[in-house]
């Protein structure tokens, strides 16, 4: 219970920053005539950005919400005990990327120092419910519990093929 | 492997499988036995050539025309019998030495300075099996060449160990685990002793090389290496890839409820969508050829707003 708090809190106030931010329209692109560019990648005119911010748990676990005119950028970093974790992650996240097609709202590439990232743009808000698209965006902050889950099973085969090839032996 | 141009029904296959004490051969001959096994394997299509051809153990003739081809079966096992004469050798000439180490007395170990012995079954894959008192030890260098292969191998032995020291695998060999080589593997190449995973060493006892049993161990000791590779390629490429169907449908059909958007609203929508094209193909001039003079003034018929959101305020970019 009392460990279940502090990542509601964080959890919390991550939906309440990005209720916050999801205030997006469309805005043609100011370089290039007749485009219309997520300004929050081009990073090319200030004036169309908001200040970023950054939402820390502790020194593992962080998100990082970029907000601009027409675009939002939301990154994830997820916490990894030892190494088996860290290859789980790795594996699992980018094996989530590669089929950002079927989410829409992933990106393909997580910004540096992240292990995923989401970009939002006016038109996800005009055909998406946006409290839906938070509460999808808060589910993936659980990734955590699945990463667990795979460890467990990673252990529980490798105890399985242990047991195996002991017996041959018996 | 050797053929003629002139004969292309004959093939010599020669092999050497020499067990090393720290570069010095301690076991060449093939016995009996085993040439008899050999033999078996397939009558009329193996010849044993002796002497066998110069660097190796044995040298085989095989007579290709021999093998029946009407039948696929029977000439894939036979095919695939032959292959395994490497292993038969190897699995024959360490049961020797398990034996006869098994029956040595710790004095004449000792006098024998416990060299360990080197067996390579796999090619750069060798190991090594020494007499310690009362039992004899085979040492696996660990090596792979992904890092998360060796993550996941790591985490392997560990549960590997902890099987191992339960009640109920007392009658296993008992298996640890070290990052650093045994001390009994002084001496040895030091390339063979360069691992980014460690030495696992099982401890087999009298009991494991006695009757029926020593076929088991010699087998699961000379297949350890594939044994673990083949563990770590199966998590490797089928975890995710299991899942793949169920996290792709479940992802799609939440991004469907996502994009739900009430219909009045979406209705609302493109109707203004549709009206603010209309009036601004209105709005471009049509020119007329010879009516120069009747052309309008430039009064343009504002759009009226169809947007609920405020008015645009006017800004001027910073540079």
């Amino acid at each position: 219970m009392f460990q279940a708090n502090p990542l509601r809190l964080y959890l919390a106030c991550i939906k309440n920053t990005l209720e916050a931010a999801m205030c997006l329209q469309n805005f043609p692109c100011q370089e290039v005539e007749r485009h219309n560019k997520p300004e929050v990648e081009l990073k090319t005119s200030p004036e169309l950005l908001l200040n970023p911010v950054l939402i820390c748990r502790n020194e593992a676990e962080k998100c990082l919400i970029e907000t601009s005119i027409n675009s939002l950028r939301i990154s994830l970093k997820v916490k990894q005990a030892d190494e088996l974790e860290n290859i789980l992650t790795k594996k699992f996240l980018r094996f989530l990327s590669m089929r950002a097609e079927a989410f829409q709202v992933l990106r393909r590439k997580p910004v540096q120092g992240y292990d995923i990232s989401f970009l939002i743009t006016n038109y996800h808000c005009e055909e998406m419910q946006k409290q839906k698209l938070i509460n999808f965006i808060i589910q993936f902050m659980e990734a955590k519990k699945e990463i667990s889950e795979l460890k467990i099973s990673v252990n529980t085969r490798g105890r399985l093929v242990a047991t195996e090839f002991l017996k041959q032996f018996m | 492997m050797q053929c003629s141009v002139l004969d292309t029904n004959i093939v010599y296959v020669s092999t050497s499988t020499l067990l090393e004490t720290q570069g010095i051969v301690t076991s060449k001959e093939i016995l009996s036995a085993t040439y008899e096994v050999i033999k078996n394997i397939a009558v009329g299509v193996i010849d044993i050539v002796d002497p066998p051809r110069l660097g190796f153990q044995l040298t085989l003739k095989l007579h290709l025309d021999n093998i029946p081809r009407g039948k696929a079966a029977e000439a894939i096992k036979i095919i695939t019998r032959i292959s395994e004469i490497q292993a038969i050798i190897l699995s024959s000439q360490l049961k020797e030495m398990l034996k006869r180490l098994n029956f040595q007395d710790d004095s004449q170990a000792i006098n024998n300075n416990n060299r360990p012995i080197r067996i390579v079954y796999h090619p750069s894959e060798p190991f090594y099996v020494f007499r310690q008192a009362e039992k004899i030890t085979a040492a696996f260098p660990m090596n792979f060449k992904d890092n998360s292969d060796v993550v996941i191998a790591m985490s392997f032995f560990q549960e590997l160990v902890e099987v191992g020291s339960q009640k109920e695998m007392g009658k296993a060999p008992q298996c640890s685990w070290s990052p650093v080589p045994p001390f009994q593997l002084r001496g040895e190449p030091v390339h063979d002793l360069t691992t980014n995973a460690g030495f696992v060493s099982f401890d087999i006892t009298s009991r494991h090389v006695e009757g029926k049993r020593l076929d088991k161990t010699v087998w699961n000791l000379l297949n350890f290496y594939a044994y673990v590779k083949y563990h770590i390629k199966r998590l490797n490429n089928t975890r995710f890839e299991e899942e793949a169907p169920q996290k792709e449908n479940g992802a799609c059909k939440y991004v469907k409820e996502l994009v739900k958007v009430p219909k009045g609203k979406l209705m609302m929508q493109q109707r203004c969508k549709d009206m603010t094209r209309r009036v601004k193909i209105s709005k471009f001039r049509i020119r007329i050829n010879g009516c120069a003079r009747f052309r309008f003034n430039q009064r343009w018929i504002s759009i009226p707003k169809f947007s609920s959101k405020s008015s645009n305020k006017s800004y001027t970019k910073l540079d």
